[in-house]
């Protein structure tokens, strides 16, 4: 089962997004990613550098044709960190709507 | 975490589950085998009906046998694109077949279409029913993929 863990650097909310993306593929390619999340080349980049910095997502750099085509995949910690994060956030959510008497003091 | 309120807690888990969905519409085959499938058809309504039947048998047979390599290799419905890779835990593991189903429903369609033409008279009834079943697999494969992907909930 899930640990409810919160976690401060997949929170905001185009990281989460970017994260949320990763996790429903086994990789998507820079270009896919920058046209889901509308985001600029290099926005992308730094969201994608910070990740990949926390051990939360891998890239790979391939050659396809002449074009160098960015690829990334989200490692297992990033899908730990993620699958965790959302359990917190699911938590936070059934704490607010469990009836007054139920929440912890 | 103490400090996240519900609705923020609420929109996070929305944005999160908008991202997974949108990937989870990147299910699909690519446009190349539709219409790869769609000329299959025609060339296989062409033999059917001008050529002996043990020619047209096997030519069946080769195109069966084609189709199973690279259906092994789309038929999940992962790789639409060359873009994107779906979890198979988003895609799903009845893909595969929904698009053998359909592809059966086709042959059946081409069948009762060559019939009814030829029961009104009309010359290469085979031909013309294939080219038909053709174009709605060409022109409407992905979507029809779609539409029975959410009947059947894959």
């Amino acid at each position: 089962m899930t640990q409810a863990r919160f976690d401060e650097l997949i929170h905001p909310s185009t990281r989460l997004t970017l994260v949320a993306t990763l996790a429903a593929a086994d990789w998507a390619e820079f270009a896919f990613l920058k046209d889901r999340l509308a985001l600029s080349d290099s926005a992308l980049s730094k969201q994608l550098a910070t990740l990949e910095e926390a051990g939360y997502i891998a890239t790979e750099r391939r050659l396809s044709g002449t074009r160098r085509k960015v690829r990334a995949r989200l490692t297992d910690a990033g899908r730990d960190a993620f699958n965790g994060h959302i359990a917190a956030l699911q938590a936070i959510v059934a704490e607010a709507t469990a009836p007054a008497e139920q929440r912890p003091v | 975490m103490d400090n996240i309120a519900p609705e923020q807690a609420r929109s996070a888990l929305d944005a999160a589950d908008r991202a997974r969905r949108q990937v989870a519409e990147e299910v699909g085959l690519p446009r190349g085998y539709w219409w790869g499938m769609a000329a299959g058809w025609v060339v296989l309504g062409v033999l059917g009906a001008e050529t002996p039947s043990w020619l047209a048998g096997m030519a069946t047979a080769a195109f069966g046998a084609g189709h199973s390599v690279v259906a092994s290799r789309l038929l999940s419905g992962r790789r639409r694109t060359d873009q994107v890779q779906v979890s198979a835990a988003v895609a799903g593991r009845r893909i595969p077949l929904v698009v053998v189903g359909m592809l059966l429903a086709l042959v059946a369609l081409t069948v009762l279409a060559a019939l009814a033409l030829d029961a009104d008279g009309a010359g290469h009834a085979g031909i013309w029913a294939s080219v038909l079943v053709a174009a709605i697999v060409g022109f409407g494969g992905p979507e029809i993929l779609r539409v029975l992907c959410r009947w059947v909930r894959a």
